[in-house]
């Protein structure tokens, strides 16, 4: 049985790190972009200038050999000036 | 169920979830500063980042290796169905629209998933936590038989 159990363990602690650094991203975190509509403007950092709301077109791109990819996707962009916060409550009579 | 499969069922159950822990910390830390942009995106304190960008990975290595040996082994189990159960209350509030606004659901190729099937994906290793529990809690229980020989009666 301790076989078998190392043999599986062994197996899933391959498979996690082996999936790990196979679905690791390109590092682009420092020049991203958003499409405008128009055209292609630097992103800015995630989450300080921005951030990714969930919806089923593309938050932001990076830059690879003159075509710029879809990086993260099912996103869109907001910049945090403009996201919308809840109204405050008011009093009913 | 003869005692040679329900430990084959606990060893396949708790390497899958050595399996999601361990890809879901490595992934943290082969990119870790998107981890810290993506945490600053989620709807949370800012202050918080800096605990929780540490914090959650360490915490699922530690799981994962609890996970591995059989002495530590249910007190992996309970970790993770306490922090399965945290990721799932989170998830759950992200869905009903409690923040101002819903960030994306990020990390390794868990990003692709939207947060309802990012839901479903934490509530099928929260029922495979419960599961381990139970099995690995009745492999340590032996029911005691009361035969007449040994009864005073």
């Amino acid at each position: 049985m301790k076989r078998i159990k190392w043999t599986i363990m062994t197996l899933a602690i391959l498979l996690s790190i082996g999936g790990a650094f196979a679905s690791r991203p390109h590092n682009v975190q420092a020049s991203l972009y958003y499409w405008t509509g128009s055209s292609y403007m630097p992103a800015g950092t995630i989450g300080v200038t921005y951030v990714c709301e969930t919806s089923s077109s593309i938050c932001n791109y990076y830059y690879s050999n003159g075509v710029y990819m879809p990086y993260t996707t099912s996103a869109s962009y907001t910049p945090l000036a403009l996201t919308t916060t809840r109204p405050a409550p008011t009093k009913s009579k | 169920m003869t005692m040679f499969k329900k430990q084959v069922i606990i060893e396949c159950i708790v390497a899958l979830l050595i399996m999601l822990f361990l890809y879901a910390s490595i992934s943290k830390f082969l990119d870790f500063k998107t981890f810290i942009g993506q945490m600053n995106n989620q709807p949370l304190p800012n202050s918080w980042t800096p605990f929780l960008v540490w914090g959650i990975p360490f915490l699922e290595i530690a799981i994962s290796v609890a996970l591995l040996f059989e002495y530590t082994r249910l007190l992996g189990l309970y970790a993770s169905l306490i922090l399965m159960i945290l990721f799932t209350v989170y998830t759950s509030i992200i869905l009903l629209h409690f923040f101002p606004y819903i960030p994306c659901s990020c990390g390794g190729v868990i990003q692709k998933l939207t947060w309802r099937q990012h839901l479903g994906l934490n509530l099928f290793f929260v029922s495979l936590s419960v599961l381990g529990i139970i099995q690995q809690r009745s492999k340590h229980f032996k029911p005691i038989f009361i035969t007449t020989k040994h009864s005073f009666v």
